[in-house]
């Protein structure tokens, strides 16, 4: 059995640079990945190319071999020479490549903790592999393994969950202040590029309808139409604020037009129900002291920037009980593939055995013909009985011979020990 | 079997307060199971006694919070799911445990004769579910002024990761107050008909009704809503409590 191991380059040390210049399109992997089986070096290989990481995933009797020669094709491709990205190269093996494929997979060794894209992109680069018949048993078992951890961490942490963009984070408040977007209605001032983009992500999350208001009767009625919302006259805002839930303002105007008395006139025919207000402009286009007012919420763009920087650190809390997830099931993955190295010479070993018993019982029933059924179920037990006891301890120490990562060389000690055949693996 | 019941809401709190710190499913999954325990525990010892006695367990006053925790705890559990508000056994289950021990250490206050007449038994079935639903509106209120508080601060804490939005708070305290007043009302009613004269009990919770009846109205009215209706809870809540109070430590109906 190889050497489990993965050595590549991230954006923790390799500069965009050099990441840019070998992120490979399918096709170019393909030929490398064809190309590299073909040497004989590697016994399974597959290669995670993204922006911001290239990795050879792969199982070789000599791993620092198979990483140079894998790097040195993956250059080749770019006229980049191996020397120039050895420095920036990392390997890890066995443990430490399983812990590595489980939290690239799960997003914790991402630019942005939780960003969503890396499992896909995992996901294609097995599906290359698989196409190239270059995945085999002890990749493929790892990298479903890793998906499922990618899941467990996904629904049992939050590490992917809170808005890492001011328009997020602006949807996200929203829904701590309404039960659910459903049916919310949405007026957005101005045509501001991030307004739009906050309306749009409201209207996704299903508030409807969206009115829009512009000084240009023109540009309402366009970007009305670009987000299916009714347009408004600039001069009905005020009349408008009093039936919808969500305000989005980014107008270019330099004096705020939304002014703290006109919220008031508002609430009161909205009889309190609560308003909230995504001002994105700079001028702001809300008076700040609009916040102040009961069952008004006011988030200027600084308090959008503060939201998301809440949300980062919520993020890399949430990180922290992702790492113990992932350690757990790193363990686990682990003690089984150890296993795995010496069940066979177990089941071989019972097998022979076993075989050696019966042979031995029908010899000696042969003697005794005579014998009643209960002579017959004594001898079956007693020859069981010792086979069992001769076991006990051997395959004990196998089991914790595996665990403790020398597998290997009982498991060849005890085939020669009680002349097993060797399988093939 | 009650005192049983008691340990495991007091394990139940500080695992919904764990639950809420780290989150952990585990965690929740066993406050939840905890505090089904807690409660199957008590139904059984409320049976026992009621079976135990030839009549409702509500003669001495820790019997009576008895009852009233009892429903709190049911009631928390079906908002819990009804309202998906995982954490909200963090907010009740402390009030469910200071109810019970205070009335722990109330000690058997009276063997009352009254209770023999079938309208004050149904008074105080009555007090005691209104109770029960307001501990749920008390406890809603707390959840609604820390989160609204988070977000008018506009610097996400804790608190607005962990609760859920304004809107459902609002929907919870509604309900439970909705649920809860009609079992006041008409509770009161009968306590005061039979009472006949006045006691501090009366004044109290008359007070709360009060509270309770102009939330209820100025929502209706106006439309208020939000943290008046929450600073509105709690007042009422307090009234209740003292009410409770007045119930044990003064002579009275209540008290020896």
């Amino acid at each position: 059995m190889g050497t489990l191991f993965v050595s590549g380059l991230s954006h923790r040390e390799a500069p965009v640079a050099v990441r840019e210049q070998l992120a490979l399109e399918a096709d170019k992997l393909r030929e490398v990945l064809g190309h590299v089986m073909a040497t004989g070096a590697l016994a399974e290989v597959m290669i995670l190319s993204t922006c911001n990481r290239v990795e050879v995933y792969g199982v070789a009797g000599a791993p620092a071999a198979a990483r140079a020669l894998t790097f040195r094709q993956l250059g080749a491709q770019r006229g980049m020479a191996l020397d120039g990205l050895e420095p920036m190269l990392y390997t890890k093996t066995e443990t430490d490549a399983v812990h590595h494929a489980f939290r690239v997979a799960a997003s914790l060794d991402s630019m942005i903790v939780g960003e969503p894209q890396i499992l896909g992109q995992v996901k294609e680069a097995v599906a290359v592999a698989q196409d190239c018949q270059t995945l085999g048993p002890t990749l493929h078992r790892l990298w479903m393994k890793a998906f499922a951890v990618a899941k467990r961490v996904r629904t049992e942490t939050d590490v992917a969950r809170h808005a890492v963009s001011v328009s997020f984070a602006a949807v996200e408040l929203a829904k701590k202040i309404f039960a659910g977007l459903d049916g919310r209605t949405v007026l957005l001032v101005g045509a501001g590029e991030m307004g739009e983009l906050a309306a749009r992500h409201l209207v996704e999350q299903g508030a409807f309808p969206i009115y829009v208001a512009n000084r240009t009767w023109a540009r309402a009625q366009e970007l009305a139409r670009a987000l299916a919302g009714t347009a408004v006259p600039f001069a009905d805002l005020e009349a408008t604020m009093a039936i919808v839930d969500i305000v989005v303002t980014s107008t270019g105007a330099s004096e705020p037009i939304i002014t703290r008395e006109a919220v008031q006139r508002a609430l009161h025919l909205r009889r309190s129900r609560p308003l909230f207000f995504v001002d994105i402009a700079v001028p702001r286009d809300v008076e700040p002291t609009v916040n102040e007012l009961a069952n008004v919420f006011c988030y200027d763009i600084d308090d959008l920037k503060q939201v998301v920087d809440a949300n980062l650190r919520e993020r890399e809390r949430e990180a922290q009980r992702a790492e113990a997830i992932v350690k757990h099931e790193v363990e686990r993955f682990v003690t089984r593939r150890r296993d795995q190295e010496v069940v066979p010479t177990i089941v071989s070993l019972r097998t022979r055995l076993e075989a050696i018993r019966q042979a031995e019982l029908e010899k000696a029933l042969a003697k005794l013909p005579d014998a009643s059924a209960e002579t017959r179920q004594t001898l079956e037990a007693l020859s069981t009985a010792i086979v069992n006891k001769i076991l006990h301890v051997p395959i004990t120490k196998l089991r914790e011979s595996s665990r403790a990562g020398q597998g290997g060389s009982w498991t060849a000690f005890v085939h020669e020990l009680f002349g097993l055949r060797r399988d093939p693996p | 079997m009650l005192n049983l019941a008691l340990i495991a809401y007091v394990v139940a709190t500080g695992l919904a307060l764990a639950y809420l710190v780290q989150r952990e499913e585990v965690t929740y999954r066993l406050t939840t199971a905890v505090t089904l325990a807690g409660w199957a525990l008590q139904t059984a010892g409320l049976i026992a006694r009621t079976v135990e006695g030839g009549r409702g367990p509500f003669a001495s006053f820790p019997e009576a919070v008895s009852v009233a925790v009892w429903a709190a705890v049911l009631l928390e559990l079906w908002a819990e799911r009804q309202y998906r508000i995982r954490v909200l056994g963090a907010f009740v289950l402390p009030v469910v445990v200071v109810l019970s021990v205070s009335g722990t250490m109330a000690g058997p206050a009276l063997q009352s004769t009254a209770l023999h007449n079938v309208w004050i038994t149904v008074h105080v079935v009555l007090a005691l579910l209104g109770i029960a639903a307001f501990v749920l509106n008390f406890a809603g209120s707390i959840m609604y002024l820390l989160q609204e508080r988070q977000l008018k601060a506009r610097r996400p804490g804790t608190f607005y990761y962990r609760l859920p939005s304004l809107e459902t708070l609002d929907r919870l305290t509604f309900r439970a107050l909705t649920l809860g007043f009609p079992f006041l009302t008409v509770g009161l009613m009968l306590g005061a008909l039979w009472t006949g004269r006045f006691h501090p009990l009366i004044a109290f919770s008359t007070v709360a009704w009060v509270i309770y009846a102009f939330t209820l109205a100025s929502r209706a009215v106006a439309g208020w809503r939000g943290r008046r209706a929450a600073y509105c809870a709690i007042l009422g809540f307090a009234a209740l409590v003292l009410t409770l109070g007045a119930g044990v430590l003064l002579p009275g109906p209540h008290g020896s």
